[in-house]
């Protein structure tokens, strides 16, 4: 303790006495609620603002969230057959790599 | 006079605040520049085994001592270059220096592809293939598996379900039995406040911010504590290189495979499964008791995202007439990096393993 400066002093008591407080409210009951509404109405605001940009953004050729959303799902079902094909397909051990 | 105020300690200390100023301006600059970062994960290692993006790695060492090899399990959300941080500071590199033939299980970094990944494809399929691979490259019978926070769960799953797995030993460091001794940071989801498939991303999985959010309300004060200690240490090097290191990592979480994670919300979160024995996994239920292998539960008493309360429980869930537990006063990233781990954690952790191992 003598060997810090007097601020760290003064930060670490004001620390000790808000530190406690603020990390119960953080885990607390209404925060959580709060936190879960808030996160719930974010993803309702983005997908509405998804849904009006939709029809604009298909009159100019481009693609939305959405066709990206489906098409990254479509790459992923494809990827997960071919791993699926892969694992069936006895393979030789590889050649241990040097990092 | 006071020898404070002598002429030549003032001198001497005006000169030391001078040269630390510089050093201070010095580091700063370089810090948020962001150059002179330390390179993490230098241990050199091979890639003994690979499955889509997961990786076995075996950490050279010319001066293995002891048998069986210890292959360790880590966690799905966050990089395990944790475990080797930087020289001088890597939890791999003092299990080397033990005399311990070392390898890592990696699981990359998740994306679409692995967002259908069940417990059961890490604890079913991954973890025992590549004990397979362990075992073959080092030539061995069994081996000891040594799992980190969800590492832990996975592997005490891989272990329960498949008894015939040769695990000699099982370490679990930091690893949630109990889930409802995680208030905090199963606060969102435990009560239904969310579903897990709100907090999916369009990949499946959920993001890596999410996990990081998660771990910083935990103590939301501790990011300005850590901005004060900085400015504190800023002049001294070797802090800055440890302090950058481990800035990188926690800031660098992964995916948690989605379908993972609404097994974990649903049966470890809300059922509390693992401790009540009552998790089902590909309809069949998982009996802990099956795990009959020495155990050690290595716990930190500081530990705010794995609390005592959560880890404590595991040597009584588990069927092993050894099972030991050893409690250290630190952090969940203090039993594996930084100054305490070197002198505490690790000795503790290496002892207990070379004591249920013999001479190579």
């Amino acid at each position: 303790m003598a060997d810090k400066p007097l601020w760290r002093q003064v930060f670490d008591a004001v620390d000790r006495r808000v530190a406690p407080p603020v990390e119960a409210g953080a885990s607390s009951d209404a925060f959580g609620d709060l936190f879960a509404v808030s996160w719930r109405v974010t993803r309702r605001v983005q997908r509405g603002l998804e849904r009006r940009s939709r029809r604009v953004l298909h009159l100019l050729n481009l693609p939305t969230a959405t066709d990206v959303r489906r098409l990254t799902e479509q790459v992923a079902a494809v990827q997960r057959e071919l791993r699926e094909m892969q694992d069936h397909v006895p393979q030789e051990r590889d050649v241990p790599e040097r990092r | 006079m006071s020898p404070s105020l002598a002429p030549g300690a003032v001198l001497e200390r005006v000169e030391r605040d001078v040269e630390r100023a510089l050093r201070r301006g010095r580091n700063g600059l370089r810090y948020a520049a962001g150059t002179h970062r330390p390179k993490v994960g230098q241990t050199p290692k091979d890639v003994v085994w690979q499955h889509h993006k997961t990786e076995l790695w075996r950490y050279r060492n010319d001066d293995v001592r002891h048998r069986p090899p210890v292959v360790i399990v880590h966690s799905l959300v966050s990089r395990s270059y944790v475990l080797d941080l930087y020289p001088g500071n890597s939890a791999v590199a003092f299990l080397l220096r033990s005399g311990l033939d070392v390898f890592l299980l990696d699981w990359g970094v998740a994306d679409a592809a692995e967002a259908a990944n069940t417990l059961e494809t890490y604890a079913d399929e991954a973890i025992p293939a590549a004990v397979a691979a362990a075992r073959e490259a080092a030539g061995t019978g069994d081996l000891t598996l040594l799992g980190y926070c969800f590492g832990g769960v996975l592997s005490l799953l891989a272990c329960a379900r498949q008894v015939e797995l040769p695990v000699r030993n099982l370490v679990l460091m930091a690893t949630p039995v109990n889930f409802h001794g995680m208030q905090a940071i199963t606060n969102l989801v435990r009560e239904g406040r969310l579903d897990p498939d709100d907090i999916l991303d369009t990949t499946g999985n959920v993001p890596p911010e999410v996990v990081e959010n998660a771990f910083r309300l935990l103590k939301p004060t501790a990011e300005v504590s850590q901005y004060a200690t900085l400015w504190e240490n800023l002049w001294n090097d070797e802090y800055m290189e440890g302090y950058q290191a481990m800035g990188q990592w926690t800031r660098d979480h992964v995916p948690f495979p989605g379908a993972a994670f609404r097994q974990t919300v649903e049966q470890l979160v809300r059922r509390n499964a693992l401790m009540e024995g009552t998790l089902e996994l590909g309809a069949k239920r998982v009996d802990l008791r099956a795990i009959r292998c020495p155990v050690l539960n290595v716990v930190a008493e500081r530990d705010h995202i794995v609390p005592l309360p959560a880890a404590e429980p595991l040597p009584a869930l588990v069927g092993s007439e050894e099972a030991d537990e050893l409690r250290l006063a630190a952090g969940h990233v203090g039993l594996v990096a930084g100054r305490a781990a070197a002198k505490v954690t690790l000795p503790g952790i290496a002892g207990w393993i070379i004591e249920h191992s013999e001479r190579a």
